[in-house]
C-alpha cells in the first residue's frame, strides 16, 4: 500500500520534473517539493484525519486550587481537538497514582501526561511507559530520571523565590522583618521557593537589613498557615512583609493577621495566582502582589502529548521535534498589572 | 472496692503527672522566649487554638471510654463546614451556618454511631470509612472551592458584633475569647456528664467489661450508639470556631485533627481499651499539644526538629505516668 502510493509519487514526481525539466525552470526544488508534499499527505491520512490520538493525564488529587486549575486546563485543552480521545486520571497518592499508570499503560494510549505527586517515586512506572513506547510528557514536578519522559514542561520555583526577594527588598528599602510560611516541608517545590528567597535576598541586599525573622510550613493548607501566623504574630513585634509559599494558604495567614488587627503595619504577597488573591490584589492593601505560577502548562502539555502523539511538532519551534524541556517563567502580579493577568486566575 | 479507689488514685496522679508536664513546658517557654511567652496574649492565643481540638477531644474521651476509636473527626469538620458554608452562600446568616455545619457534623457522627452499635462494624472500620467519605463530601459540596464566610460579617474586620460569626472566634467577653468560654464550657459539661451522672458510669462501663455492664442492666447498645452522635455533635461546635477565626470554611481543613484529638486523649491517661477516662487528662493533653505547638513555632525551629520534639514529649509524658497506668 504505502509502496505502491511512493512509487506513484516517485512516477509523478518524475512525470512533473520531467515537464519542468522541459519548460526549463529550477529543476532541483521543484523535483523534491512536489514529491516531498505527496508522501506528506499520504502520512496525513493515516494519523491526522479520521484517526484519533488516545492521551491519558495522570494527577494528584486536585483539592488545591491550583492543582484544581492544571486538571481543568488540561480537560480544556484536550475539548478543543476533535482528534483527541481524552482521559484525566486523579490519584490520591503515589501508590495509587503509579497503579493507575501501570492500569493505563496495559491501554496503551498514544502519549501520557503525568504530574506525579512524587516525582522520585514515580519515575520507575514513567521509564516503564516509555520502554512500553509510550512518549511521556512530565509537568511541574520532575522525574528524576532523563529517560522518564519524552518531554518535560515546568514551572519556575527557584525564580518565584527570586522575583518574591525582589519585590519585597524592593518595597522595603532592604531594611525590615520579614516572615516566610511555607508550603509543605520536605518537597521540592517548598525547597525551590525557599532558596530562591534567600539567595536573592542576600544578592539584592548584601549589606542585610531585611531579616527573615520566622520561617515556618503552613503546608498549602489555610487552617495550618491561620495557626501558624498567630503563633508568630503573638512572638513577633514588628513583622514588614510576609513570604508566603500559595494564595490558598495566604487566605489563612491574611485572616490571622486581620483578627489580630495588624493589617497596616505589614503586606504580603502569594503565589499562584488565585481568583481570590488577584481581588484583594486589585482592592490593595494587605494583599500586595501574587506570581504567577501558570497553570496553563497542563494545557501546553495536553497540546505537546497531542504533537508528540501525531509525530509532528511545533511548526514555530524546532520542528518536526517536539522540545524536551519547557520552562515556563514566573510573573509578577500587582496591583499595577493585575488586569492583564486576571484572565489567568483560577478559583 | 479497693480495686476500684485505687483505679482513681492512679488516674488522680496521671493527671497530676501531666500537669506537671504542662508547668514544664510553660516555663521552658518563658525562659526561652521571656517576652513573647509568659505574657496573657501568649496564653489567650495558645487557648484559643486548643479550643478546636479541644471540643474535639472530649468527644474522644467518651468514644474512648467505650473502647472504641473515632478517626473521622478531621474530615467530618471540613465537611460540616463547607455545608454550612455551602447553606449560607450568598445569602444567609449566622445562625443558618451554625446550625447547618452542628447539624451536619451530628448526622456524620449518626451514621458512625448506627454502623458501630446496629450494624457491628468495628469502629476503627466504620470511622475509617467515614474519614474517607468526609473528605470526599468537603470536596464535593461546592466543587473542591473553600466557601467565604466574611459576608456573615458584613465583610469587616476589627471587633466583631456579639452573635456574629467571627465573634465566636475571634471576639471576647470581659478579655478572654468566646472560643474559650465554649471550649471551657464543653470540658466542664464533660466532666459532669463523666463523673457525677449515671450516663458517665454506664460509658466507663460499657468500655471496662461489656458483658458485666449487660448483665447489669446497662444499656449496652444505645451508650455505643450516644457517644459517635455526641463525638459528631461536638465536632460540629469545633467546625464553627475553627471557620469563625478562618472567615472562611476550606475542604481541606481538619487535616490529621484526629491524631492531635486521640493523642491528648490518650497521653491525658484514658486507655484506649476503654473502660478509664478522665476529662481533665484530656484537658491537660489539649494545653501540652497547644503549648508544644506555639513554643515551637515561636522557637522559629525546624519541621523535623518540631516532630522529633513533640514525639520525644509526648512519649516522656507518658512514661511519666505510674507504670500500672499506662496499659
Amino acid at each position: 500500500m504505502s509502496l505502491k502510493r511512493l512509487s506513484i509519487s516517485i512516477a509523478t514526481a518524475a512525470i512533473l520534473a520531467l515537464g519542468v525539466a522541459a519548460c526549463g525552470g529550477e529543476e532541483t526544488t521543484t523535483v523534491t517539493a512536489p514529491a516531498t508534499d505527496t508522501s506528506s499527505s499520504g502520512g496525513d491520512s493515516g494519523g491526522g484525519s479520521g484517526e484519533t490520538v488516545s492521551i491519558v493525564a495522570s494527577v494528584p488529587p486536585t483539592d488545591h486550587g491550583w492543582l484544581g486549575a492544571i486538571s481543568k486546563n488540561a480537560q480544556a485543552a484536550a475539548d478543543q481537538y476533535d482528534d483527541v480521545d481524552f482521559q484525566l486520571l486523579e490519584a490520591a497518592d503515589s501508590d495509587s497514582q503509579a497503579q493507575q499508570i501501570e492500569q493505563a499503560i496495559s491501554e496503551e494510549p498514544d502519549a501520557l501526561v503525568v504530574l506525579p505527586q512524587d516525582g522520585e517515586a514515580l519515575t520507575p512506572v514513567a521509564q516503564k511507559a516509555e520502554e512500553a513506547g509510550i512518549p511521556v510528557i512530565n509537568v511541574d514536578r520532575l522525574f528524576s530520571e532523563p529517560d522518564a519522559a519524552t518531554a518535560t514542561i515546568l514551572g519556575d520555583n527557584y525564580q518565584i523565590g527570586v522575583l518574591a526577594a525582589d519585590y519585597i527588598a524592593e518595597e522595603l528599602n532592604c531594611e525590615g522583618n520579614v516572615v516566610e510560611i511555607q508550603g509543605l516541608a520536605g518537597i521540592s517545590v517548598t525547597d525551590e521557593r525557599s532558596q530562591g528567597f534567600t539567595d536573592e535576598l542576600k544578592k539584592k541586599c548584601p549589606d542585610g537589613g531585611v531579616e527573615i525573622i520566622a520561617s515556618q510550613p503552613g503546608d498549602f493548607n489555610p487552617d495550618t498557615g491561620l495557626k501558624v501566623m498567630e503563633n508568630i504574630l503573638t512572638a513577633e513585634d514588628q513583622i514588614d512583609a510576609v513570604y508566603t509559599h500559595d494564595d490558598d494558604m495566604a487566605q489563612g495567614v491574611v485572616q490571622a493577621i486581620r483578627n489580630a488587627g495588624r493589617e497596616d503595619e505589614m503586606f504580603l504577597t502569594g503565589v499562584g495566582g488565585s481568583q481570590d488573591a488577584m481581588d484583594q490584589i486589585k482592592e490593595g492593601g494587605l494583599y500586595r502582589a501574587t506570581f504567577l505560577y501558570n497553570p496553563n502548562m497542563a494545557a501546553s502539555a495536553v497540546n505537546m502529548a497531542r504533537l508528540i502523539a501525531l509525530g509532528e511538532g511545533f511548526p514555530e519551534l524546532v520542528p518536526p521535534e517536539v522540545p524536551r524541556q519547557v520552562v515556563v517563567p514566573a510573573a509578577v502580579v500587582t496591583q499595577d498589572n493585575v488586569e492583564d493577568y486576571e484572565q489567568y486566575a483560577f478559583n | 472496692m479497693s480495686a476500684l479507689r485505687s483505679r482513681f488514685g492512679a488516674l488522680e496522679l496521671q493527671e497530676y503527672a501531666l500537669a506537671i508536664v504542662v508547668v514544664v513546658l510553660f516555663v521552658v517557654g518563658a525562659i526561652l522566649k521571656p517576652d513573647s511567652f509568659p505574657t496573657w496574649d501568649n496564653v489567650r492565643n495558645m487557648l484559643t487554638q486548643a479550643s478546636v481540638v479541644g471540643v474535639i477531644a472530649i468527644g474522644m474521651t467518651f468514644v474512648i471510654a467505650t473502647g472504641g476509636i473515632d478517626l473521622s473527626v478531621g474530615s467530618v469538620l471540613a465537611a460540616a463546614g463547607v455545608f454550612g458554608g455551602v447553606l449560607v452562600d450568598p445569602d444567609g446568616t449566622t445562625w443558618m451556618f451554625i446550625l447547618g455545619a452542628v447539624g451536619f457534623a451530628t448526622l456524620l457522627g449518626t451514621i458512625n454511631a448506627t454502623s458501630i452499635a446496629f450494624g457491628r462494624v468495628v469502629p476503627f472500620i466504620a470511622t475509617l470509612a467515614m474519614f474517607s467519605i468526609g473528605k470526599g463530601l468537603a470536596l464535593l459540596l461546592n466543587d473542591k472551592q473553600p466557601v467565604g464566610l466574611l459576608e456573615l460579617n458584613g465583610g469587616s474586620f476589627g471587633d466583631p458584633a456579639p452573635f456574629s460569626l467571627l465573634w465566636f472566634g475571634t471576639g471576647e467577653i470581659l478579655g478572654i475569647p468566646v472560643s474559650v468560654y465554649v471550649f471551657l464550657g464543653v470540658t466542664i459539661g464533660g466532666w459532669i456528664m463523666l463523673n457525677r451522672s449515671r450516663y458517665g458510669r454506664h460509658v466507663v462501663a460499657v468500655g471496662g467489661n461489656r458483658e458485666a455492664a449487660r448483665i447489669a442492666g446497662v444499656p449496652v447498645r444505645r451508650v455505643i450508639f450516644s457517644v459517635y452522635v455526641l463525638s459528631g455533635f461536638l465536632v460540629g461546635i469545633a467546625t464553627v470556631l475553627l471557620c469563625a477565626r478562618l472567615g472562611s470554611a476550606s475542604p481541606v481543613s481538619g487535616n490529621l485533627y484526629e491524631l492531635d484529638a486521640i493523642g491528648a486523649v490518650v497521653i491525658g491517661g484514658t486507655s484506649l481499651m476503654g473502660g478509664r477516662a478522665t476529662i481533665v487528662g484530656t484537658f491537660l493533653g489539649v494545653l501540652t499539644f497547644a503549648i508544644i505547638f506555639s513554643l515551637m513555632t515561636q522557637l522559629n525551629l525546624s519541621t523535623e526538629v518540631q516532630q522529633v520534639t513533640k514525639g520525644a514529649i509526648v512519649l516522656g509524658a507518658v512514661l511519666l505516668q505510674r507504670p500500672e497506668a499506662r496499659f
